[in-house]
């Protein structure tokens, strides 16, 4: 058992044992409502913690989602005389609903778009709760709410109060399994490079979706819960000014840990009963606390305790980087067993790409043996990296088409391909840097995990299982590159030259059958060039077929098989290295028709390495 | 035929407003990709000091050009101490939140000294309507369009003619290339705050001898002109003044054909779907992603 589930499950155990305590004390009526409440804001919290903490999506309207699961279940309650039970798991799936609608735009946009959005969501949802008074009440709202009965049992406060609680276990458990699982490292994947995320087989809608769904249902059902325990609902506790008490909870706490959001709505509800004091004044503070919680704490108490305990309390130790590709470890399960056999990795047919009036990629042929390292160059500007991207789905081709081991994949997204078995680097690393090195790594796996989300969520057997086996093998692959010691240190803190290594291992984690390498070489040392010369060949000799783009010469004439040149968005040669490196064409693209051409060419290899000794 | 026109022109005049407002978000996002949250409330701001100062017996023009000084030194110090902290990432949203608790402070702060009675602004453009083929509307109102179409093409020449506004640009399209040719970016972006909180002072104080002055008058239309700012395409100022303009009239139609409840949950429901079906706003660009 790891550290982070020890504390989880001390963290829970707590946290029910307060709650019975607290139950069990002989509350007063108002203490009981007022704890009650809080946890229902927590549950809100929860959600919305999930949403800002891992997927990186921010909701300015999360009030409003709120509001729509409460006035569902009152609405249903009240005029059509539902139960508490369907009541409430329909409020519950409106929210749902509304969330995967509210979702859509994250497709193509974040940031301040998606806080339009949000907000003119709520403020549209506002409106109708005012305006619509044959359903919602107008401004009056909905009351007269019949209290919650469920089997025949009456839910007063004090039994009320172990179905919220109830409630709240049951969101604290699905938040920590969200966030310990390929889910969790997946949204926060897209959070943190959106690029490298479609190159591992993430689809980035998707996850998106889900934490907005996730997050919407979470804040549904606390909308329920509330509708059942104040027994009467009214716009104004679903206002804008709420949305923004919900993140200041989620923000206060620290965005993105397990304990942030129910710190953060303890202190705040415990503050706002503080702050009445104030009277007219009270709003004002808000403001001044909102303020002070972005000056004092940006990472919330969480992040800041955090930050000291690591500062105090943790002795730095040295780590250690181990000599790469480490031999003694098996690639075997890296690679894919592969079930249809072609000579053919790839083949692109007339492939184009034009951006307005410049043709990046002209009509370009290229057929990669499978099993063989095949070498793009050319000078800078000539459609190499374009190139890559075209075949890997980052571009979508203007005209041409893919084809990956036999099957037609020109304009396919990127994550389907990387589903398919084609992995890439980038040619500026794109690591996850917030995330662990070995994270990193797990989220390679991410598509190779057959456990469905219900199966993750409730921690079926087959999803421990999984969860086992690809640990392990990302472990391995760490040793593989040399880089084991390194496994909880956060990526970003890496020297660049591991950083290469690990986006090479996590590639390799996707078990690619074309690992596309865009100038791993650049930047590295002389030593380093040598190890990844030795690791290209490795994986060539196991099945895997490289395609590389690289400036450095030396290093492409002797690992590929073929090269192919290009200028100018066309392909100018083609071939074995050693033929290509003599013609005339290739040195002329390099190095201009001056005087040069008139002597006999010398091999390209040559003149770089006698560059290279001046 | 008078009722049309009459829809058109109060359509105008808030769309005045808007676009005045939605032009200060444009400076501040070309300036530093941020903006103040709550710029509505900078409108409001400039509105009663201008009242509070009439009130005491300083002349109008006197009383509008300290309001306007005030508000773009309050934009200023929100750029200095409320933005440019939290904005030091492509993905922060800090400087939302902050700006955020800015508003919450100045609206409440405004309530509790100021009180929330609405008081008119005296001028002499607002005495008697003028007609116009069945239609009545202040002089007043008509200037709030015609000011913001004015401020648009200033501002065009000011980005294109002076060394500042090219700087701004340059700015705009690259912030560290910018900051390499000596160009000090921090300064331009509290430059342009301030620019944008004078431009919101301006519109409150056209629009205030119409409309009465309250606390409260600045963060629905704060939202929306950001709302506007945002579905126009943030990056080009005649979009923003264009759909500004539209959005005014179009929410003066929903008022007089479908109900004053309607307006914002149809002109909000409206900019969703816009933005749904161009993500890039109207007139904004779709950038190619480099990897």
């Amino acid at each position: 058992m790891n550290a982070a589930r020890a504390q989880f499950l001390i963290i829970l155990a707590l946290g029910i044992v307060f709650l019975v305590l607290f139950r069990e004390s002989g509350p007063s009526n108002y203490q009981l409502g007022l704890l009650m409440r809080t946890m229902i804001l927590m549950i809100v919290a929860i959600g919305l913690n999930i949403l800002i903490g891992q997927a990186g999506l921010v909701s300015l309207g999360q009030a409003a989602i709120y509001g729509l699961g409460a006035y569902v279940a009152a609405w249903l309650a009240v005029k059509q005389g539902v139960q508490f039970l369907p009541a409430v798991a329909a409020g519950t799936l409106a929210a749902a609903l509304c969330g995967a609608i509210l979702a859509y735009p994250t497709v193509r946009v974040r940031g301040v778009y998606l806080a339009v959005i949000t907000i003119a969501f709520g403020l549209v949802f506002q409106n109708i709760l005012v305006e619509w008074l044959s359903v919602t009440g107008g401004s009056q709202g909905l009351i007269g709410i019949p209290r919650g009965n469920v089997f025949g049992i009456s839910l007063t406060r004090p039994i009320y109060f172990w179905v919220v609680a109830g409630c709240l276990v049951f969101a604290f458990v699905m938040q920590y399994n969200i966030m310990h699982s390929r889910y969790g490292r997946a949204m926060r994947a897209t959070a943190q490079s959106e690029n490298a995320a479609r190159a591992l087989g993430i689809n980035l809608a998707g996850m998106r979706t889900l934490a907005f769904v996730i997050s919407a249902a979470l804040a549904g059902l606390a909308g329920g819960l509330y509708t059942f325990l104040n027994l009467f609902v009214n716009y104004e506790t679903f206002t804008f000014f709420h949305s923004i008490t919900f993140l200041l909870m989620v923000i206060l706490g620290g965005i993105g840990t397990m304990l942030g959001p129910v710190l953060g709505a303890s202190v705040l509800t415990y503050i706002a009963e503080v702050l009445q004091d104030l009277r007219e004044w009270q709003i004002f503070a808000y403001g001044v606390l909102l303020a002070l919680v972005m000056f004092v704490m940006p990472r919330g108490i969480v992040g800041t305790v955090h930050s000291l305990y690591t500062r105090f309390a943790v002795k730095p130790r040295g780590r250690e980087s181990n000599p790469w590709p480490n031999r003694e470890i098996s690639i075997a399960p890296a690679a894919r067993a592969d079930t249809h056999q072609t000579d053919m990795a790839l083949v692109t047919e007339g492939l184009t790409v034009r951006f307005g009036g410049l043709t990046a990629v002209d009509d370009v042929r290229l057929t990669v043996k499978a099993g063989s390292v095949h070498a793009l160059i050319g000078p800078n500007g000539a459609g190499k990296s374009s190139l890559l991207n075209l075949i890997s789905g980052f571009y979508q081709p203007t005209a041409g088409d893919v084809i990956f081991f036999g099957e037609k994949v020109g304009g396919r997204p990127s994550y389907e391909l990387a589903r398919r078995g084609m992995a890439r680097t980038f040619q500026n690393t794109e690591l996850f840097g917030q995330m662990t090195v070995l994270e990193n790594v797990l989220v390679g796996f991410h598509p190779h995990y057959a456990s469905n989300l219900a199966e993750t969520l409730l921690r079926l057997p087959r999803f421990g299982r999984e969860e086992r086996e690809f640990l392990k093998q990302a472990q391995d692959l760490l040793r593989f590159v040399g880089l084991a010691d390194y496994a909880g240190e956060e990526a970003r803190n890496l020297p660049f030259g591991h950083q290469r290594r690990l986006e090479i291992a996590r590639a390799l984690a996707l078990r690619p059958r074309l690992l596309l390498l865009d100038e791993p070489a650049a930047g590295l040392t002389h030593g380093e060039i040598e190890d990844l010369k030795a690791l290209i060949r490795l994986l060539a000799d196991n099945g895997v077929t490289v395609i590389l783009v690289e400036h450095h010469v030396d290093m492409v004439m002797t690992v590929s098989d073929n090269v192919t040149v290009l200028d100018y968005g066309k392909v100018i040669a083609s071939g074995p290295a050693a033929e290509v490196q003599d013609n005339p064409l290739v040195i002329e693209a390099y190095f201009g028709a001056g005087n040069l051409a008139l002597k006999r060419p010398e091999p390209l290899a040559a003149m770089a390495q006698r560059g290279a000794a001046e | 035929m008078g009722e049309i026109i009459q829809y058109l022109l109060n359509g105008l005049t808030l769309g005045g407003i808007y676009a005045l407002l939605a032009l200060g978000f444009y400076i501040m996002w070309e300036a530093c990709k941020a903006a103040n949250f709550t710029h509505g409330d900078i409108y409001m701001l400039g509105v009663i000091v201008a009242v509070v100062l009439v009130e005491k017996g300083l002349p109008l023009i006197a009383a509008a050009v300290v309001a306007i000084a005030v508000a773009a030194v309050v934009g200023a110090i929100i750029e200095r101490f409320f933005v440019r902290p939290f904005n030091t990432d492509p993905h922060a949203i800090g400087w939302m939140l902050t700006t955020i608790a800015v508003g919450i402070m100045l609206e409440s702060g405004a309530t509790q000294t100021y009180g929330s009675f609405g008081k008119p602004l005296p001028s002499p453009l607002a005495d008697t309507p003028i007609r116009i083929g069945g239609a009545g509307i202040y002089a007043q109102e008509l200037l709030l369009p015609i000011v913001a179409i004015l401020a648009m093409f200033a501002l065009q020449a000011f980005y294109s003619r002076t060394t500042l506004g090219r700087a701004m640009r340059a700015v705009a399209t690259n912030r560290s290339a910018a900051g390499l040719m000596g160009i000090n970016p921090n300064r331009v972006a509290l430059i342009a705050f301030a620019l944008a909180a004078a431009i919101g002072a301006l519109a409150g104080i056209l629009i205030a001898p119409v409309v009465p002055a309250l606390p409260t008058m600045g963060a629905l239309v704060g939202l929306k002109a950001f709302g506007i700012a945002i579905v126009a395409g943030i990056s080009s100022a005649r979009g923003v003044v264009i759909v500004a303009l539209t959005y005014g009239v179009i929410e003066k139609f929903i008022e007089g054909y479908v109900s004053t409840g309607a307006r914002d949950a149809v002109g909000f429901t409206l900019m969703i779907l816009v933005l749904l079906m161009f993500p890039q706003g109207i007139f904004g660009r779709r950038e190619v992603v480099k990897v």
